[in-house]
């Protein structure tokens, strides 16, 4: 379905969003309707750089995951000679899918429907009576796999389907400075562990993504087990306690929370927080060495969060990093993968202590997950019931907090934790991509 | 004293390129099966009266090759192209 024939309400609800942003007001609507995911698609996620996966996630030659920018099915693969290429997923003779599991290890694709084959890397090689019945007059080099442009960043595979997107680097627009708290743990970096959890939950994706730019408040209450109970380092009292950063224009959002008293990377073995003092910058390991939760995302669609979890509750807490990819396919419904990310030169003990804490609080049985998608599910299914279709919510904490001058990383950053100046940034990002001539 | 060195260091060289063990994962008896969602074939040890070949069976083609140490050995240093243009000629449709 094109976006072209977007109504005059929704036109006008945009324009109106626009101001009422800078004031600290978001229609509810946008959480749950056809024509914005439809502009979403169009005008979104049809130019910017989308999150596609990890270089762990294909370590071997041959090794491929399927995966999606909007409705864009796209083979990401290692081929023959080690490098990272992408492609859609579609045979160019009839349109066919050619990969049909989400991961797997193949030097060339076969299509299942008359037989063409294409090395990894998307070259057509094969076709099937070739002289027989094209009579050897097709270009084969006129016919690979469509390739999908794409670039990494410290292990992340993007990809964007703009041929005119700007690069990465200016996408990212610094914040890979935060980013690498997630991607540079310890002097390997990070990898992948195991492969990711996936689901589809009636949610839209947006309210998903806006709760991983920085969305402290909702933790004692939604999570309040989690403090009660001492599976989680922080009080009531204190929690807001911390700094909400986000790059202007950009899009994206990181929250730091803080504890009073937590020793520095509380959580992390002693040796990766040494490995970390090489690898990060004297900026970055003031920045990180007093967060206790580290939860950020990438505009539009892909977050992370760091933090301390208890695996029995009251005994000191393990950090863990959990990645996860909110991927719409329909108004108020979307798929969700969800990574543990470990550091790739810890033991395999701490690896696995991490992945505990992580399965305990996130992935479908993860507590946190569950406390997360149950609330999430409910504010779908209001913002498209047709009562609540006019209505706004109000968005003005933080609305005159003056910037911090000192901070030491890069962006618009305040204090506390708790506001929603991250998130008025999102909206009005978002705003300016759907409401841009594409 | 020249060649000696040279001899020395060309058998140091041959020593180190070769693994430390026989690699044993997946067993030596066989039938092995190696399947992606493309393809899926059986793999297996044959022995002939005087010495053994490698058996390589694709039941949903019903077509079957039997590859000698000589032959092992030199798919063993083909480049990936080798098998693509193998494909290419052959691409089984």
């Amino acid at each position: 379905m094109a976006a072209i024939g977007t109504s005059e309400g929704v036109q006008r609800m945009l324009a109106d969003m626009r101001e009422g942003v800078l004031q600290g007001r978001v229609p509810a609507r946008i959480f749950n309707d056809q024509e914005i995911f439809d502009l979403e698609r169009d005008k979104l996620f049809s130019t910017a750089w989308c999150f596609l996966a990890h270089e762990s996630e294909i370590p071997k030659n041959g090794d491929y995951v399927v995966r999606y920018i909007a409705n864009n099915s796209i083979i990401v693969v290692r081929d023959e000679h080690g490098n990272l290429t992408a492609s859609l997923n579609m045979c160019r003779h009839r349109g066919n899918m050619m990969c049909k599991s989400e991961m797997g290890n193949a030097s060339h694709f076969r299509c299942s429907y008359h037989g063409w084959v294409y090395k990894n890397s998307g070259e057509l090689i094969g076709v099937p009576y070739f002289k027989e019945g094209y009579e050897g007059k097709l270009d084969r080099k006129q016919w690979g796999l469509v390739k999908v442009r794409i670039d990494t960043y410290a292990g992340l595979i993007f990809g964007t389907l703009d041929p005119d997107a700007p690069s990465l680097d200016e996408y990212l627009g610094g914040f890979q400075f935060y980013l690498d708290i997630y991607l540079k743990q310890g002097a390997g970096g990070s990898e992948v562990h195991g492969p990711p959890d996936h689901w589809v939950a009636e949610t839209d994706w947006k309210i998903c993504a806006e709760n991983f730019s920085g969305d402290g408040y909702h933790t004692p209450v939604a999570h309040q087990f989690g403090f009660h109970l001492g599976y989680f380092p922080s009080s009531g009292a204190t929690h807001s306690e911390g700094w909400a950063v986000h790059i202007p224009d950009k899009g994206h959002s990181i929250g730091l929370g803080h504890t009073p008293g937590m020793p520095p990377f509380f959580g992390y073995p002693d040796q990766l927080v040494e490995q970390m003092r090489a690898s990060l910058s004297p900026e970055q390991m003031e920045v990180f060495s007093k967060t206790r939760t580290a939860v950020g995302s990438v505009f539009p669609n892909l977050s992370f969060l760091i933090q301390p979890f208890s695996l029995v509750p009251g005994e000191p807490g393990v950090r863990f990093c959990t990645m996860r990819l909110w991927h719409p396919i329909g108004p108020g419904r979307m798929e969700m993968w969800s990574w543990c990310l470990v550091p790739k030169d810890a033991s395999d003990e701490y690896k696995e202590e991490a992945y505990k804490a992580y399965t305990l609080a996130f992935g479908q049985a993860g507590t946190f997950e569950q406390d997360d998608f149950e609330n999430w599910t409910r504010v779908t299914r209001a913002a498209g019931s047709t009562a609540v279709r006019g209505v706004e919510f109000p968005y003005v904490m933080g609305l005159d907090r003056p910037r911090l001058d000192d901070f030491p990383g890069p962006g618009y950053a305040v204090s506390p934790y708790v506001t929603d100046t991250n998130f008025r940034n999102l909206w009005s990002t978002w705003l300016d991509y759907l409401t841009r001539e594409v | 004293m020249d060649d000696e060195n040279t001899a020395a260091a060309g058998a140091q060289l041959e020593a180190s390129a070769l693994p430390n063990e026989i690699p044993l994962d997946g067993g030596v008896d066989g039938p092995i099966l190696i399947a992606n969602e493309f393809a899926d074939v059986v793999v297996s040890r044959v022995l002939t009266r005087n010495g053994m070949r490698l058996d390589i069976w694709s039941p949903r083609r019903g077509t079957r090759v039997q590859l000698d140490a000589v032959e092992l050995d030199c798919l063993s240093y083909q480049e990936p192209e080798t098998f693509t243009e193998m494909l290419a000629r052959k691409p089984g449709g």
